[in-house]
């Protein structure tokens, strides 16, 4: 038996059934949606009691809610409402001695309104809500068991394992009062409560519940779908269930598109063929050999394909697709520009006009349409300009390898040129403040120094990798440098100009050098100590071989500053140039901006925006 | 002939709070943006939202085309290539668009406003487009000639 109801937008089924193994259905239930009152009992008590008792329950719930509900606050009202019933029921468990000892679970519930319902329970039936997909339970099941574990003498796990966990603390009946426990929820759109009785939860995992409760499906499909899980669950028991659905939020733009918006799109499908080939879509040279037919249905349906399930899925992922697939096809057959943006153009056209239909029966589906076809046409340009960039990255590469090309052509030129002089690079003295006469404080070298400095030079080089041939370059030079009795800078110019020969200057050139200077360093350092000398000739060495390194690094530093000062002039120019520029771009953009503001104000705005401006659109 | 039209004028109320989510979200829009101080990325998008308010109010393609034209060179100084311009230019409009669709909701002027805001969006990703294809044609042509010249040499 399913009753359903609807008022204020509250959808409301329930469902009530034997079971498999019971004689008697012993649950009863209220839907009554005029007087948002719904109730789920499950009675108990031997020689058909059970029935009599979840009846009159039932009803004197029934009757005390018709009689003070216009009165009495929800929360009062309902308590109220079950207490009457309890006293009711006991009375009439008096005055039959077959009777005695019946009673009843009730759950129950008002809804206010759309936003607010009041909870009651007394006994194991339960209620549940769902919200955003997740069921939480509104009641706590009145059991002996469950009692002892809410005053910390069970643990869960030992509830569940107890063999009175299915007696009732409480219900209706056994005596004239009974405590009542009244919640109140607060409903959201979508929200969906739940009341059942033990027949249900007692034969079916909560998981398949929340399932089902969440599947969207009708509140009767739901109601009836729950009642066929506990009977498939073995349905042991008499099993009711009420599902109240708060209204359903209304429908998001990004929805309506999803569903509504995609689903007009598709229907004007042939609509869009049409347009695309009124404006000559079939003549495009990118299609230029196919049957009109066979491009159409290439073309324009891919597209308007595409865009459906762009819109279905609020996702651009097709529609860039498509563009890339037709731009990147076309541009590997070198095809021109202008008849892939004629070939976009049509398209966009027919889209537009397409929306436009739409708009003409739905405005407001219209204009969400026009947004999201919009937006979908701005991700097919994203595409094609994607390959348009790489394109002339490609292109910019190539000119720059002719352009170093010719650059070599001129440089050789210039070299052989050079050549002819007879002069070689180092004898041409660049550097004017390293004078190869300049005096520097001579530290004087005695023979054994210069015995010493040689046998560390020497287990250095051993220490070295066969293949670094830089380090040991420097190694020689430093001990040319440090054994160099006049203790001027010429030896470091001449070693540093022949360490530093003819190098690029960037990171591929200079970057190495200074890690080899850097490397020799180290090693010279750590192969001081392996000298046998005494600690101050040890030290001698040492300070002898720091100088000539830092003589070394001065002069290749020197030389280096040398080879990029034209290119740092050059640099300063450009940079000097390219403010100026900035700042003469800056100037006529403020200008142009003042000229459009002043052209805006003279137009007639009375004309659609793309027919105001002077170029044509 | 009106002087402000409603829509600019709409728009024109709402530049602040666009370029102020602009601004939160510029690293996004291209990492050039994250780099540099936030008076510099203010005053470089506000060129770009004032133009905006201008072609909005003008329609006019021709200037539109002129300014993303200097545009595209102007990022192309700070070594950002045409895709991410694009890219930035169409994050730029998709976020007016969205913030009007925000503070107007439900307002005539804001649906209109909403709607305008994405053609423009579609009509400078298209400009942008012609312009690096017409870009893209002059450098081809010049590499052509270089690569002749070249092969010609003995």
């Amino acid at each position: 038996m399913t009753q359903t109801a609807s008022q204020h937008g509250i959808r409301v089924a329930g469902d009530t059934n034997v079971g498999k193994v019971r004689e008697t259905n012993e649950d009863s239930m209220i839907v009554d949606p005029v007087r948002g009152l719904y109730v789920v009992l499950d009675g108990m008590g031997g020689a058909n009691a059970g029935d009599v008792a979840s009846q009159t329950a039932r009803d004197a719930i029934r009757e005390y809610v018709m009689q003070y509900r216009t009165t009495t606050d929800p929360r009062t009202l309902i308590e109220a409402a079950i207490q009457h019933a309890s006293a009711t029921v006991f009375n009439a468990a008096q005055q039959a001695r077959e009777r005695h000892g019946m009673g009843t679970t009730v759950v129950g519930c008002i809804v206010v309104d759309e936003k607010r319902a009041v909870v009651a329970h007394v006994g194991d039936s339960r209620a549940y809500l769902l919200r955003n997909g997740r069921v939480q339970m509104l009641t706590r099941d009145h059991t002996i068991v469950e009692e002892l574990v809410d005053k910390g003498l069970l643990s869960a796990e030992e509830a569940e394992r107890h063999p009175y966990k299915n007696v009732l603390s409480r219900n209706l009946g056994a005596k004239p009062e009974t405590r009542v426990d009244v919640t109140d929820v607060e409903l959201r759109p979508g929200d969906r409560l739940m009341l059942c009785s033990d027949g249900l939860y007692g034969y079916a995992s909560a998981e398949a519940i929340q399932y089902l409760l969440g599947s969207g499906d009708a509140p009767e499909h739901v109601a009836r779908d729950l009642i066929d899980l506990a009977l498939r669950g073995g349905g042991g028991d008499n099993v009711t269930t009420i599902v109240i659905e708060a209204p359903q939020p209304p429908p998001s733009s990004t929805e309506v598109v999803r569903t509504t918006g995609a689903m007009q799109w598709w229907q004007r499908r042939s609509r869009f063929l049409q347009i695309a080939k009124d404006r000559g879509l079939t003549k495009n040279p990118i299609v230029r050999g196919l049957d009109p037919e066979e491009a159409l249905e290439l073309i324009a349906s891919s597209l308007c394909q595409a865009v459906f399930h762009d819109l279905e899925k609020s996702t651009g992922v097709n529609v860039w697709t498509f563009a890339q697939n037709i731009a990147g096809g076309w541009f590997e057959r070198s095809g021109e520009w202008a008849p892939l943006r004629a070939l976009m153009d049509i398209l966009a056209t027919a889209a537009r006009a397409v929306v436009d239909d739409i708009g003409v029966a739905d405005p407001k589906l219209g204009f969400l349409l026009s947004i999201a076809v919009s937006r979908a046409l701005v991700v097919g340009e994203l595409a094609i300009g994607g390959l348009l960039a790489e394109r002339l990255n490609r292109v910019d590469a190539n000119l720059i390898k002719v352009h170093a090309a010719m650059q070599e052509t001129v440089d050789t030129a210039q070299e052989t040129a050079l050549e002819d002089t007879g002069d070689r690079f180092i004898d041409n003295p660049t550097v004017p403040f390293l004078r190869p006469d300049r005096p520097v404080t001579s530290p004087g070298v005695s023979a054994e120094l210069i015995k010493a400095i040689e046998q560390t030079i020497t287990i250095a080089r051993s220490r070295t990798s066969q293949r670094a041939e830089l380090v040991k370059q420097i190694l020689s030079s430093l001990e040319t440098i440090a054994i160099d009795a006049t203790g001027n800078f010429a030896s470091a110019v001449l070693a540093a100009r022949e360490i530093y020969g003819v190098r690029p200057v960037d990171d591929t050139g200079i970057m190495p050098l200074f890690d080899a200077l850097d490397q020799a360093r180290i090693i010279t350092a750590a192969s001081v100590h392996q000298i046998t000398a005494p600690d101050a000739m040890r030290a001698k060495v040492l300070r002898a071989l720091s100088s000539a390194h830092q003589r070394l690094v001065g002069a290749t530093t020197g030389l280096v500053l040398e080879a990029v000062a034209p290119y740092s002039e050059r640099l300063r120019e450009v940079q000097a140039k390219t403010s100026e520029m900035r700042d003469q771009v800056a100037k006529f953009e403020r200008k142009r901006a003042d000229l459009e503001r002043k052209y805006a104000t003279t137009i007639d705005h009375s004309q659609p925006w793309e027919k105001r401006g002077t170029t044509e659109w | 002939m009106s002087t402000e039209p409603p829509l600019a004028r709409a728009y024109d109320n709402l530049r602040p709070i666009i370029l102020q989510r602009l601004l939160d979200m510029r690293a996004t829009l291209d990492p050039s943006f994250g780099r540099i101080d936030e008076a510099t990325a203010r005053a470089q998008i506000s060129a770009v939202l004032e133009h905006l308010g201008n072609f909005l109010a003008s329609g006019d393609l021709g200037s539109h085309r002129a300014f993303l034209q200097t545009f595209l060179a102007m990022r192309a100084a700070e070594a950002q290539g045409a895709a991410a311009v694009l890219a930035m230019l169409v994050a730029i409009g998709d976020t007016a668009a969205q913030v009007a669709q925000d503070e107007l909701a439900g307002s005539i002027d804001g649906s209109e406003l909403t709607l305008l805001l994405t053609r423009v969006t579609a009509t400078t990703a298209r400009a942008i487009n012609d312009l690096v294809a017409e870009e893209l044609a002059r450098r081809t042509g010049q590499w052509n000639e270089l690569a002749a010249r070249e092969r010609g040499k003995p």
